[in-house]
């Protein structure tokens, strides 16, 4: 019973980990049809972020700031610098954010070093859930996930930003004609983006290894989950992170890690070669 | 640039200078430069020829160096043994590769970011394989005191023995490029969808692609356990997967030299400065970015673009040409068009509405109608590019739903796009070559020199034609054609490979008066000489008047009329929504 339980919440920290991971890279992809292959790359950065204010004597909290102001610098460079010619070009935006992404781990080798460092988790302690502990932080974090998600599809759904983006991802042309500023938008939409990718890595940062290479499994668990739940929706990122998340720590705990992957792996292969519009095609 | 065997001389005679200017260990050195260079070849092929991008190739360099790893050190020296079993191990990568690649790009995925991060996750998988299986991989410490190839010293001889590995590839890329293979390449990076009209399926073409690629990475990477004498999981993992599209990037991937020339150039660099300066590996990837921002194809073909204006090419020697064999078509060809109910939805919106229409077996049927009446849609689904919610399609009494597009060549069925479609980089020349592989071409011949000197009297009698001005200008790039000579071209490369039933989409559009001309003067005596059916969509009444045998009026997804033009004219539900008249 105990066991089913801690594997249960297991599964549940898994899948909301994965959700906050993919879904800078599902906002990237779903509002610009780009592949941001340095998605795993900003994880790092925010990874990074705790690090950086542990090592510089400053509270836990001075993380946060750290974070939006590394993540965001770089970000909005690469919009201005690189992004920004290649929209509407799949394959050069694919190559561009992938020799960009290596450029940033080196950068990060070179900056930080090549060696793991842990960072402290801010809560730490144990919720007792019945008979079972669980660790406070993880409990905090799929929380804040639950609540971010629904308040992001409440605002795209409702603001008039949100209406904007739609307008945007519908017909760009045409939105151009209406008087919105694409390109702002764009700039905004990838900019935020890579922040909720560093955020991401910022919230994940005490379950992890830090490391310059830890952006690829990010981005590749993102991609997944995104293929199997249907790029370019909130829905179909919680469905495929569900199902992504779920299996591989299923797979993880009855097999081995690599079994896992594995899994994972073949599902990915199966949907984009029978379902290569995911779950929930919902666009 | 150059001849295949002129340019391979060229390089084995560089190549074969390095251990002599520069003595053995140099040539040790080198020689491990150029087995990455070579399975940077790998990657190139599949990036610059396929048109997708690998990110994950040392799967097969890994693949075959513990293939051959564990081969050598099984059979200690027996020449034939190794070579037979690495090439063994190369092959199963390829079959594995062309597996991989035909799953993949069946899903309508295109040549997008799936392929690359399947491959991707692939490798990242072998790598954590071969780390956690000591039992067949050795572990972290991979499998060491693996004995060289056949007891060749791999400080000496052995040198050469990469070199020879080098040049046959080389030749061999440089020979796929040159003959049929490599004409339908470039095809299809230019234009997957229409390639697919002409009977190749992409899926299939893309699949022998990444087996080749993968086959000559496994290769070099069988040549490697024996250079290294020791293989482990970095010969399999992420970063020489990255290494290898970086060097092809940075070199170019336009002829095989170039990723092998960025290979021996790079890689040289890299293992001098690693250690001595800090940021070398960020100047690399700065490198490899700014290239992909402002050298698309790679530095080489900078210097590639410098040799061909300082010295124009004077190619295009005349051949001899050879009659092409008859168009293979599966089902006996003949029977009529005949559409059943059809329905069709497209992001939420009925386009097709019951449409039932038949076309006789013989003639020109004239299809009309407002804009949006799915006159294009109705194409469409006929030749598989749009699946059908409802109703049959069958031509001959052979049913057409659920076929893919590249099935309706081998059926008789050709179609011309509304939107000239001709493939950018091909000359005129190339591209009426082309048009003779479609449906004739066996998978044999797809390496032979002859298929390219194939002539047929049908396309002849097309260019004959004093109105056609394409054996004018047989060197110039297809792309570059004014709008009226891209439709004739489309219309040759349509009409090549004697369908019996042709589906030509406003083949007049931007066309001058004169032009049309022709071009109802060409569609007229095609049909007159086949006696097959064609179907035409078209505004342009005066067209309609001189082509049709039959008319059909659509309206929003339907059949609102058929019959002679006269007929249609009397229509006065015809006269209610479409009321025709001049361009």
């Amino acid at each position: 019973m105990d066991t089913l339980v801690l594997f249960l919440l297991n599964a549940t920290w898994q899948i909301a980990a994965l959700a906050l991971t993919a879904l800078g890279l599902a906002l990237v992809f779903g509002l610009l049809r780009i592949m941001n292959m340095a998605h795993g790359e900003f994880v790092m950065l925010g990874a990074y972020a705790p690090v950086l204010a542990a090592q510089w004597g400053l509270p836990a909290l001075a993380a946060v700031p750290i974070c939006l102001v590394l993540v965001g610098a770089i970000a909005w460079l690469v919009e201005r610098l690189v992004v920004r010619h290649l929209y509407a070009r799949m394959f050069d935006s694919l190559l561009a954010t992938w020799a960009l992404s290596i450029l940033l781990r080196k950068g990060a080798e070179l900056a930080f070093g090549r060696q793991f460092r842990n960072v402290a988790a801010p809560l730490d302690g144990v919720t007792r859930l019945g008979t079972v502990g669980y660790p406070t932080y993880r409990l905090a974090v799929v929380a804040l996930v639950l609540a971010g998600l629904l308040g992001l599809w409440l605002w795209y759904r409702r603001s008039a930003t949100g209406l904007r983006l739609r307008a945007m991802v519908d017909n760009p042309a045409l939105a151009q004609a209406a008087g919105i500023d694409t390109a702002r938008l764009s700039a905004v939409a990838f900019v935020a983006g890579c922040l909720m990718a560093g955020l991401a890595g910022l919230l994940l940062a005490p379950t992890l290894s830090v490391a310059p290479g830890m952006g690829l499994d990010a981005l590749i668990r993102s991609f997944f989950a995104l293929i199997v739940g249907g790029l370019g929706t909130l829905e179909g990122l919680g469905l495929g992170a569900s199902v992504i998340g779920g299996l591989q720590s299923g797979l993880s705990a009855v097999f081995t890690q690599t079994a896992g992957y594995l899994g994972v792996l073949v599902l990915a292969i199966l949907f984009l070669w029978r379902r290569p519009d995911g779950l929930y095609p919902g666009r | 640039m150059g001849s295949i065997l002129g340019v391979n001389l060229a390089l084995l005679a560089g190549l074969l200078l390095v251990p002599l200017l520069g003595g053995s260990f140099l040539a040790w050195q080198i020689g491990l430069f150029l087995i990455y260079g070579v399975a940077a070849q790998g990657v190139g092929f599949a990036w610059g020829r396929g048109g997708f991008l690998p990110l994950g190739n040392a799967l097969f360099f890994g693949l075959g160096a513990y293939g051959a790893a564990t081969v050598l050190r099984a059979t200690e020296g027996a020449l034939a043994v190794n070579l037979l079993a690495m090439l063994a191990v190369a092959l199963a990568c390829a079959a594995l590769a062309y597996g991989l690649a035909v799953l993949l790009f069946r899903g309508r995925i295109g040549s997008g970011p799936g392929f690359s991060l399947v491959t991707l996750a692939l490798v990242l998988i072998a790598g954590q394989i071969a780390e956690t299986t000591p039992a067949l991989t050795g572990g972290f410490n991979g499998l060491s005191g693996v004995p060289p190839l056949a007891g060749i010293d791999p400080f000496g001889a052995f040198y050469y023995v990469v070199v020879a590995l080098v040049v046959l590839v080389t030749a061999g890329l440089m020979l796929i490029e040159r003959r049929p293979a490599g004409l339908i390449l470039r095809a299809l990076v230019a234009d997957e969808g229409r390639l697919e009209l002409l009977g190749f399926a992409p899926h299939r073409v893309k699949g022998w692609a990444f087996a080749v690629s993968a086959f000559v990475t496994a290769l070099a990477g069988a040549l490697f356990a024996s250079h290294q004498g020791i293989v482990t999981p970095q010969s399999i993992g992420f970063a020489l997967s990255t290494e290898l599209v970086i060097w092809a990037a940075v070199g170019g991937r336009v002829s095989p030299l170039e990723p092998l020339l960025g290979a021996v150039a790079i890689g040289w660099a890299t293992a001098m400065l690693r250690d001595s300066v800090a940021w070398w590996e960020v100047a690399v990837a700065a490198i490899f970015l700014l290239v992909v921002l402002l050298l698309p194809g790679g530095a080489m073909d900078l210097v590639a673009r410098l040799w061909r204006r300082l010295r124009p090419v004077s190619r295009s020697k005349p051949v001899s040409p050879l009659p092409a064999p008859p168009v293979r078509v599966a089902p006996p060809p003949g029977g009529e068009l005949r559409l059943e109910a059809v329905g069709l939805d497209a992001g939420g919106v009925r386009i097709l509405d019951g449409l039932s229409l038949a076309a006789p077996a013989a003639g020109v049927l004239c299809v009309i109608g407002p804009n949006g009446a799915g006159k294009t849609t109705m194409l469409n689904a006929i030749t598989g590019r749009m699946p059908i919610r409802q109703g049959r399609m069958a031509l001959g009494g052979h049913a057409l739903n659920g076929r893919a597009p590249h099935q309706m060549l081998r059926l008789g069925i050709a179609r011309k796009m509304q939107v000239p479609t001709v493939f950018a980089g091909l000359t005129v020349d190339e591209t009426l070559r082309l048009a003779l592989l479609a449906g004739r071409m066996r998978p044999s011949d797809a390496l032979r020199r002859a298929p390219l000197r194939w002539r047929d009297d049908g396309l002849d009698a097309l260019l004959a034609d004093p109105g056609v001005p394409l054996t004018a200008e047989p060197g110039k790039r297809a792309e570059h054609l004014p709008q009226g000579h891209r439709q004739m071209l489309e219309l040759a490369l349509t009409l090549a490979a004697d369908p019996r039933l042709v589906l030509l989409d406003e083949p007049a559009a931007g066309m001058s008066p004169a032009e049309t001309q022709v071009m109802v003067r060409l569609i007229r005596a095609w049909q007159a000489r086949t006696g097959a059916c064609a179907i035409v969509i078209e505004h342009d009444m005066a067209l309609v008047e001189s082509l049709a045998t039959e008319v059909a009026v659509l309206h929003q997804g339907r059949v609102l009329a058929q019959g002679a033009l006269s007929e249609i004219r009397a229509d006065p539900q015809v006269a209610a929504v479409y009321a025709g008249g001049h361009k």
